[in-house]
């Protein structure tokens, strides 16, 4: 069959709603797993594996779109519709700088992207509850949500890699 | 070139970071804030030579709470109010949660230290 433009946007929008799904999966999946740090906002993010894919991969546009259905649906499944603001907020910071790093970073440099990106995605979320709570004691959480981004963001970037180098280029 | 600068901001925002965890934290010393009705009535550092002390607190309808303050903890060891909750809850350590006796209107709370205060407010 030959390929047409409204077949190759059809494929292209088929991969992104599989790779929200996948994303959403691994969100979910994650969120049953405890952790033994009680600092609110410190998690894994595995799911992010797929939002720097996208963005390197694919393109900033469907980065964007796939990391906001996720973080959406993510809040409707999890039932923690109050943690939207703030995956939102960290979200929006975070894709704006991994676009960026997009721009400069060829695609054997996602590992060093990741956790530039997780650090920009926890200052995005202390300036949100900075305005929820109306305060500005909550970056005192900085430097301990600094590091785990970094250490969590390393680890994403670094699967995020093997991803990129296992699949075909068929896109 | 890039992929260096990059490289060194994640070094030192993990530098920086580490250094502000390392020198915070224990900054200003704890202390026994004993309010009635509002009002602060004592305030007592939770680590000073003239501890352990029994202070009795008078608080609202005759009531008589009973404070002992020890090295690093504090509770209410007697009271003549009727559910005795604040007697039950024992010995804080810090200050996530604060003792209060509510027919008395005393709260007896730790106030600095080492956790800050955001206990109680998470996403």
């Amino acid at each position: 069959m030959a390929s047409t433009p409204q077949r190759d946007s059809l494929k292209r929008l088929t991969l992104c709603a599989l790779l929200t799904a996948i994303a959403l999966t691994i969100f979910m999946v994650e969120a049953q797993i405890p952790l033994p740090i009680a600092i609110p906002g410190i998690k894994l993010g595995l799911s992010n594996i797929i939002t720097v894919y996208a963005v390197f991969v694919l393109s900033p546009k469907e980065g964007v779109m796939i990391l906001f259905c996720r973080i959406f649906l993510g809040a409707i499944f999890s039932g923690q519709m109050s943690t939207l603001l703030y995956s939102g907020g960290g979200g929006l910071l975070s894709i704006l700088v991994l676009i960026g790093l997009s721009k400069i970073l060829t695609q054997k440099e996602i590992w060093l992207a990741s956790p530039i990106a997780a650090f920009f995605h926890n200052l995005g979320q202390l300036c949100v509850a900075a305005l929820v709570m109306d305060t500005v004691v909550v970056f005192a959480y900085l430097p301990y949500l600094a590091i785990a981004a970094v250490v969590s963001g390393l680890f994403t970037g670094l699967c995020a890699q093997f991803v990129v180098a296992r699949l075909p280029e068929t896109h | 070139m890039m992929k260096r600068i990059l490289v060194g901001f994640l070094m030192l925002v993990v530098a920086i970071s580490a250094v502000a965890i390392l020198l915070g934290g224990n900054d200003e010393p704890a202390t026994v804030r004993i309010t009635v009705g509002g009002t602060t009535v004592n305030e007592i550092p939770l680590s000073s030579s003239t501890l352990p002390k029994t202070i009795t607190v008078n608080g609202k309808d005759e009531g008589e709470n009973t404070v002992v303050i020890e090295e690093g903890r504090v509770s209410i060891s007697h009271a003549n109010c009727p559910d005795q909750i604040c007697v039950n809850q024992g010995w804080i350590t810090d200050s996530t949660l604060p003792i209060v006796c509510l027919p008395h209107q005393v709260i007896v709370e730790i106030v600095g230290g080492e956790s800050s205060g955001l206990d109680t407010a998470t996403g």
